[in-house]
């Protein structure tokens, strides 16, 4: 009876990277402002991005069409923000290695996020035994 | 040596703000805690930031917020944003997690000033990316100034569902659709309260001034709802429902639910205070005196936490239960308690006189929404409605024996996002009203905390009242 | 007036199991009533371990007991998956307990010896073997052990559930055999009437039976109490802690910490006298964090999203209450903690022994009587 629990996820309905192309590229928001003058650089899944620094982590990302905060480990499907304020918890990404609410979050400086979204998650520890997260 | 004070105020809504500007303006050792960034709550979010463009957009309640926000400051209690209260004992020891460090301090007295959330409704396919509370659009809009560039549906019921239209015709959003879910008619019950609320012309006619934004918008525009669906696949892509016999059917890219506000009781739950439930609004709030005092002699209630009126009630009811502590702490008489509150009385009648009318025409129809099996109702676990009806077919009849069951309510959400559903759906099962099935209950922490901030955190002096200044010459 | 052949008061692990046992043996009509108060509800905060290890130090009887369970608790789950369809996520990975540095290694190496010598003395095996901090370490290679863990003590033999998935297992198949299962029934009064039957009465209606079985964890007293017997248990709390879901990496529960199959880690159990007060208090909170990063320094960055605390049903001196109740025959009281462990027992010797049909050799040393000065 030693049971191996997989994390359940639905990596088979996306592609290589994880998140469907139409998913990560269509913006569903756009700014009111001119332009945010205080931009602060994080890291996000592996790559540099700008994201707006008086402006919650969420919503950064939202304005910039990344609508998706992470897999769901109970239903292993893609889930987004859904409340914006902290109440929901469909926000919560690693943050800096810790998971948080992305909407209860401001960036800072080189700030590393993942959302984790292209492997299945019982594969990150394995990879990277020393890294922050499990 | 732990941090002691004469009052915690946690949230910094119009409520706390009030109660601490007026307790710090009385000399009392006054902390808030805002788990947000900036003071504001969610009625006057980031108002300090907010340029004349946005205040116009919002308001004259948004600007009064202004005032609100320049007189806390202003009189200077110590505040802290970014902290989260994640364990509050009646007793006064308060837990709370800052800059990733958490820290235990006492209070003599307590006001919980959380304020209120959106009621969780569960539809199909709501927990598809693109489908959102109607506050969040608008706290994108107030926090990041975004707006939706697609194709919104809004859906639900409730005068903010309303409002938040108003405010997306006005910014030029393309609105498929506004399905609201109440009664194509004013009910009954609500016109024998109009009379009242007549005597507040401005508020109706700020309600009247949204219905005409709406209609000029030329956004189809549906009563008496029902069958609400998200569809798609990835994310959001269709919303369908049914106005009488007739199938609806809007492409979308966003969908606004909205179903009503209600208080956000959690922190009441945690600590254990009686709570007491709207019969007409459908939510439980927390039992208080005249004063916000609940059953806890330190522990008061204010804002939209307390029972949903607004704004300008809330800062009344902020002020109202500041006064009783200062009178409590030996700062003010009780005449002079009295005199003060006389006109913030007045003011909170006043402000309260449209209320029991919207409340009427508004009011969750008990029974109106119905569940299939497959909705999904535990959003954190992924329980179905149809879990939980095995549940109780099992013979479960109390809420936290489905929880213990289902999951439904472990998750990281800890129940705020089901809570409602469940005991509407289970009540239904039990023909039973959902107040009735019991209340989940509601364990630390408030919201999850790392191991490590929990393994270092500082416990403060358990024994702050030991010691004599004369003797303890360090 | 609704009459039964067995009644028993409390839906608990333990009630529920009785229940099954009785409803397998064909017993005829059985009813549980079941409170639910919130001051109980002890099967909710049980840690799920399936032990028997570190059981009845000094106490054969109950070293005894313990093994025998831990034994059968595989086929017993088995079974029960077959009969309800419900997973109870049991995991036969064996059990650890940890040691801090040279000195704790020693002295549980004593009392691994002590425990063996105890249990060959009963005619027992003990299949427990100290492991150095390699071979521990051997155990979860995908997780790291904390520099100070030296090693410990490990079996094969055992395992962890679900406790709240066996406990609705377990109220479901006595429910479909036939068993009748009352969610808010409290039993206000026992009167025993001539002729041998016995009557309950609750705030509903009245319930009459041939056999009766009280399992109603604290409220147990207050019953064998009307019945003119003290029942000789009290209440010592566990506050426990739960986390988010993780990616399943340890497999072998330790005693103060284990992951469950959907990828939470438990931790606790801490043991404290604090009557039937069930709340969390920070410094356990805070303790139990600081022992769980100590042996998994990742745990650190694992966020804390539960705790709760629940008052166990301890006896003076650990072992269980399993008694008739002086004066009358067709009354009994069962009192312990661990009803999870000791399920499969409850649901074979406990049930046969309460139908007349066979009383386990072992079951007389677990009365209520032995505290009796």
């Amino acid at each position: 009876m030693n049971r191996y629990r997989n994390f359940p996820t639905d990596v088979s309905k996306h592609n290589k990277s994880g998140v469907k192309e139409s998913v990560r590229k269509k913006s569903m928001f756009k700014t009111d402002d001119s332009g945010h003058t205080n931009q602060v650089s994080v890291v996000l899944d592996g790559r540099k991005v700008d994201l707006p620094g008086d402006a919650s982590i969420a919503a950064g990302l939202l304005g910039q069409g990344e609508l998706i905060s992470r897999i769901s480990p109970a239903s292993g499907k893609a889930c987004a923000p859904h409340c914006l304020m902290g109440v929901c918890c469909e926000c919560m990404m690693e943050i800096d290695g810790i998971r948080q609410r992305a909407c209860m979050t401001r960036p800072a400086r080189d700030m590393v996020i993942n959302r984790h979204l292209d492997k299945g998650r019982e594969n990150r520890q394995k990879e990277d035994p020393h890294g922050p997260s499990l | 040596m732990g941090r002691h004070y004469d009052v915690v105020v946690i949230g910094a809504g119009p409520a706390g703000m009030s109660a601490a500007a007026l307790l710090a303006e009385m000399g009392t050792q006054v902390l808030v805690l805002d788990e947000q960034a900036r003071a504001g709550g969610q009625i006057y979010r980031n108002i300090k930031d907010a340029g004349p463009e946005r205040q116009g957009i919002y308001g004259g309640d948004y600007r009064e917020g202004l005032a609100v926000a320049k007189h806390f400051y202003a009189s200077g209690p110590a505040y802290e944003n970014k902290a989260v209260v994640w364990q509050v004992d009646p007793e006064g020891r308060i837990c709370y997690s800052k800059d990733n460090q958490s820290t235990r301090i006492r209070a003599n007295y307590i006001i919980a000033a959380t304020g209120a959330m959106e009621r969780p409704v569960p539809i199909p396919g709501w927990t598809l990316p693109g489908v959102m509370g109607a506050g969040a659009a608008n706290n994108l809009s107030k926090d990041a100034g975004l707006t939706p560039s697609g194709r919104v549906v809004l859906a639900g019921s409730g005068p903010l569902l309303v409002l938040e239209a108003a405010l997306l015709a006005k910014k030029g959003v393309s609105i498929a659709a506004i399905l609201e879910t109440g009664p194509a008619h004013p009910p009954a019950r609500a016109v024998p309260k109009l009379p009242k609320a007549l005597l507040r012309w401005d508020f109706l006619q700020k309600g009247l001034f949204m219905l005409r934004d709406i209609k000029q918008s030329g956004a189809p525009h549906y009563k008496g709802v029902t069958g609400l669906k998200a569809l798609g696949s990835a994310q959001l892509s269709r919303v369908e429902a049914m106005a009488g016999d007739k199938s609806l059917g809007f492409d979308a890219d966003l969908l606004l639910l909205h179903f009503g506000v209600i208080p956000n009781t959690h922190i009441f739950r945690h600590m254990g205070c009686h709570m007491e439930w709207d019969t007409l609004q459908q939510y439980w709030y927390p039992a208080c005196d005249a004063w916000g005092r609940t059953n806890f002699e330190r522990v008061f209630a204010a804002g939209d936490g307390s029972g949903v009126r607004g704004g300008p009630a809330a800062r009344y009811k902020g002020q109202l239960a500041a006064l009783e502590i200062a009178r409590c702490l030996g700062m003010i008489t009780r005449d002079e308690r009295d005199s003060l509150a006389g006109p913030v009385q007045k003011a909170l009648v006043h402000d309260g006189l449209p209320r029991p009318f919207v409340d009427a025409m508004y009011a969750p129809v008990p029974g109106a929404l119905s569940f299939a099996d497959d909705t999904v109702l535990c959003r954190c676990e992924n329980v179905t409605v149809g879990d939980v009806r095995k549940a109780v077919s099992e013979g479960v009849r109390d809420l936290n024996e489905i929880k213990i069951v289902t999951r439904s309510g472990m998750g990281p959400c800890q129940g705020r996002m089901c809570g409602p559903a469940l005991a509407a759906v289970v009540g239904a099962e039990l023909s039973l009203a959902p107040e009735k099935t019991g209340l989940l209950s509601v364990r630390p922490p408030l919201v999850p905390v790392p191991m490590a901030e929990v393994a270092a955190m500082d416990l403060g002096d358990e024994d702050a009242s030991a010691g004599n200044w004369l003797l303890d010459k360090k | 007036m609704k009459t039964a052949d067995v009644v028993i008061i409390g839906g608990g692990i333990t009630g529920s199991a009785v229940g099954l046992g009785l409803v397998r043996s064909g017993a005829g009509k059985v009813i549980i009533l079941d409170a639910q108060l919130s001051s109980q509800r002890l099967s909710r905060g049980n840690f799920g371990l399936t032990w028997f290890m570190c059981k009845g130090a000094g106490y054969p009887g109950y070293a005894m007991w313990s093994r025998r369970a831990a034994v059968e608790w595989p086929e017993f789950a088995g079974r029960l998956e077959q009969d309800t369809g419900y997973d109870i996520e049991l995991e036969w990975t064996g059990g650890a307990v940890h040691a801090f540095g040279r000195e704790e290694w020693e002295g549980h190496a004593e009392s691994v010896n002590a425990l063996g010598k105890v249990c060959e003395g009963a005619g027992l095996d003990y299949p427990v073997q100290m492991l150095d901090r390699d071979a521990f370490a051997g155990l979860m290679p995908d997780i790291r052990l904390g520099e100070e863990v030296s090693g410990g003590m490990y079996t094969p033999d055992q395992g962890h559930v679900n406790p709240l998935k066996l406990l609705a297992a377990v109220r479901c198949g006595f429910q479909e055999k036939g068993g009748v299962y009352y969610a808010d029934r409290m039993a206000r009064e026992i009167v025993p009437k001539p002729g041998g039957s016995v009557e309950i009465r609750t705030g509903h209606e009245t319930f009459q039976c041939k056999q009766l079985v009280i399992a109603a964890g604290h409220g147990s007293a207050r019953l064998t109490g009307q019945l003119g017997e003290k029942l000789h248990i009290f209440p010592q709390r566990g506050q426990l802690m739960v986390t988010e879901r993780c990616p399943k990496v340890l497999d072998v529960p330790l005693l103060c910490v284990r992951q469950t199959c959907d990828g939470s880690f438990l931790v606790g159990l801490s043991t404290e006298n604090t009557a039937l007060d069930t709340r969390v208090r920070p410094e356990a909170m805070k303790s139990q964090a600081m022992n769980a990063i100590r042996v998994f320094p990742m745990l650190g960055r694992v966020n804390w999203v539960r705790a709760w605390g629940a008052v166990r049903v301890m006896t003076p001196d650990g072992g269980p209450v399993y008694s008739r109740v002086a004066g009358h025959d067709n009354i009994r009281v069962l009192a312990l903690h661990s009803g999870v462990s000791l399920a499969p027992l409850h649901a074979g010797p406990i049930a046969s022994w309460i139908l007349g049909e066979y009383e386990d050799e072992q079951i007389p040393e677990f009365s209520n009587g032995r505290f009796q000065a």
